[in-house]
């Protein structure tokens, strides 16, 4: 066990305290969506009434992707990304690389192809057009963007968010470091004694239990958030003069040597089945580099394998389609920096063994957030004992602690609503801003932050038991559709909502017969 | 030397000094760690560590009494890792491009 002495202890529970104070309803923020986007996927197919379960990748490409090569002009043959778009679609996105106010951007011609082979959308722009929301993916890339960087602009959110992280860091070791009995804390639970150190219990009961967890998440976050930010440019300076290009060269780029002459490109079905059968899986991204050269190289990217952590692809050659090697997902060869590197994302996303370490980590999210809440309750309630004004904060405790969920189910009425119409990907983001300042602004007018807090989980409730009739009536797949199609997911997300908001109305029923006058009920309410 | 004083340094140390130091470090690491199998590891580890370079700093200056201990640490690294990325300036030769090749 950790002994520190009295001082170094004290100022560790001061940095505890301070941590989570200074930055805790921003963590509270990220952790959030975080944990919301861990499903980001399956809230994508649910919201959007996806029912096509074949892969683009599974349908025959190869005269589509020479057809598209064709009618492109050259200088965007230099590289082509194909990934899924809206209900299995097939996305190729035709660019070159160049560098735009000292970022590295990639600008060509983007396609969607539809099931049927034919060219449904044409758009030309940068890889943030390309990228960025659609109009059936909003709600999930709303949540995704929330996470990433709070909607503030580049590079801005994502430092904030790094700093976020940093501060998650921070509160996890000292966290650690504070528990002089940690294994005897971590199944204390002390039912009857008083309401504060009922919650101080469960605060580090789940917070210990999500310690590892909570460490994880900080540092591969942190290193997310900083890296393109940073990092690279920082590492670019130091190492190539401060040529971007070059470092990204050298650390994705694939080794060869260069063999300019014009080549068709070989036949991509060859590729497309012989990568799935090789990987197990079906391919998440697909990058070509020098398309219509002789020297054009192929990389498919996959999930890990069963039982596996590092996500895998495979290197063929382009004009021949012929199988390469197994390739790193950074460098040329194996490498225990670019293991390390490989393995972060799937560590921050929870996403290595499908919907069970899906599920686990949106449970050790949840319990993050837990965490992060009641953590500031007790700041707030050891304050309270001293008499001082911390009433604004309390206020704010609420507002953004149970607002935040109110206000992302707003916007995903909202997204159900307009997508139909095809502005979902303005009033998404528009009913949250709209959403959260309503929320703001009746939490600093209501008479008590309990009061409010009722309010805000009986607005919960109610969206979240309107949300089903709600996507039937907008006109997405019912039960049985769904479940036909091979899309249990979308039953499996209704349920959770009608259970979930079923659950907080109970308990809003509940409480209120047992303890109608209760002030201090917010923290019981939130469990 | 007051104990406010001292926690102020101590905070200074912990706070922008730990950036500055990480920051240093990330870049000068670049300089010397070894490029690995794929030759790409002085590129990618001081990219991953930096989080944790940064947390150790932070809590060196935190827990250790010895606040000239916290300023020899930091300052060490600082002037190590400020050192070599001067020297590749001033040789102006690409030292971990040649690693790389």
């Amino acid at each position: 066990m950790i002994h520190l002495p009295k001082d170094e202890t004290k100022a560790m529970v001061a940095v505890h305290g301070w941590s989570g104070i200074l930055l805790g309803l921003l963590l509270y923020a990220v952790v959030l969506t975080g944990t919301a986007a861990v499903f980001a996927e399956e809230i994508g197919i649910w919201s959007a009434g996806h029912v096509t379960s074949q892969s683009a990748f599974e349908r025959p490409m190869a005269d589509t992707i020479r057809a598209l090569g064709d009618r492109t002009p050259a200088q965007y043959h230099e590289a082509v990304d194909l990934f899924e778009v809206g209900d299995h679609d097939l996305g190729a996105f035709f660019h070159r690389h160049e560098m735009d106010k000292g970022e590295l951007i990639s600008r060509g011609i983007f396609y969607v192809v539809g099931k049927d082979g034919r060219v449904i959308h044409t758009q030309t722009g940068t890889n943030e057009d390309v990228f960025g929301p659609r109009n059936d993916s909003a709600l999930s890339s709303f949540l995704v963007d929330t996470h990433v960087r709070l909607h503030v602009p580049n590079p801005w959110g994502l430092l904030l968010t790094g700093i976020v992280g940093l501060s998650m860091l921070v509160a996890a070791v000292s966290g650690l470091l504070i528990h002089r009995h940690l294994f005897k804390d971590i199944f204390t639970l002390r039912r009857k004694a008083n309401p504060v150190l009922v919650n101080r219990d469960r605060h580090s009961v789940a917070g210990t239990w999500s310690l590892p967890f909570a460490f994880i998440l900080a540092f591969t976050g942190s290193f997310f958030s900083f890296f393109g930010t940073i990092g690279v440019p920082i590492v670019a300076m130091a190492a190539f003069g401060g040529d971007v290009v070059a470092l990204t060269e050298a650390v994705y780029g694939t080794p060869g040597k260069p063999d300019p002459r014009p080549a068709a490109i070989g036949n991509f079905d060859h590729i497309t089945s012989d990568a799935i059968a090789r990987a197990g899986a079906i391919p998440t991204f697909v990058a070509v580099e020098s398309f219509g050269r002789a020297d054009a190289k192929v990389t498919t990217y996959h999930p890990p394998k069963s039982g596996g952590l590092a996500p895998i692809s495979l290197l063929y050659d382009g004009a021949t389609a012929q199988f390469n090697q197994v390739k790193p997902l950074i460098g040329p060869a194996p490498s225990a920096g670019g293991t390390l590197a490989a393995i972060m994302s799937p560590l921050h996303l929870g996403n290595f063994a499908g919907l069970v370490s899906k599920a686990i980590w949106f449970g050790l999210g949840f319990a993050m957030c837990y965490v992060t809440y009641t953590g500031i309750r007790l700041w707030l309630v050891r304050r309270e004992e001293g008499a001082r004004s911390l009433g604004w904060l309390d206020r704010s405790l609420v507002i953004v602690g149970l607002g935040l969920p109110v206000a992302l189910l707003a916007s995903t009425v909202a997204f159900l609503v307009t997508m139909p119409m095809g502005s979902a990907t303005y009033w998404t983001p528009a009913s949250f801003l709209i959403a959260s300042a309503v929320i703001i602004l009746a939490g600093f007018l209501w008479r008590s932050s309990a009061a409010f807090a009722r309010v805000l989980q009986a607005a919960m409730a109610a969206i979240m038991l309107i949300l089903l009739p709600l996507r039937l009536l907008t006109g997405g797949p019912g039960w049985a559709s769904a479940m036909a199609a091979g899309q249990p997911v979308i039953v499996a997300l209704d349920l959770a909502f009608l259970l979930t908001g079923g659950w907080l109305l109970w308990s809003i029923v509940r409480t209120s017969q047992s303890r109608p006058s209760a002030e201090h009920g917010l923290l019981q309410a939130a469990e | 030397m007051s104990p406010t004083s001292r926690r102020w340094i101590r905070i200074a140390f912990a706070g922008p000094g730990a950036v500055i130091v990480a920051l240093v470090m990330m870049a000068g690491m670049a300089l010397w760690l070894p490029g690995g199998a794929a030759g790409i590891d002085n590129l990618i580890l001081p990219l991953v560590l930096v989080p944790l370079v940064w947390a150790g700093l932070f809590f060196h200056a935190c827990l250790d009494r010895r606040l000239g201990r916290v300023a020899i640490v930091a300052g060490g690294l600082f002037l190590i890792h400020g050192g070599l990325i001067a020297q590749k300036f001033a040789q102006a030769q690409p030292a971990a491009t040649e690693s790389h090749r």
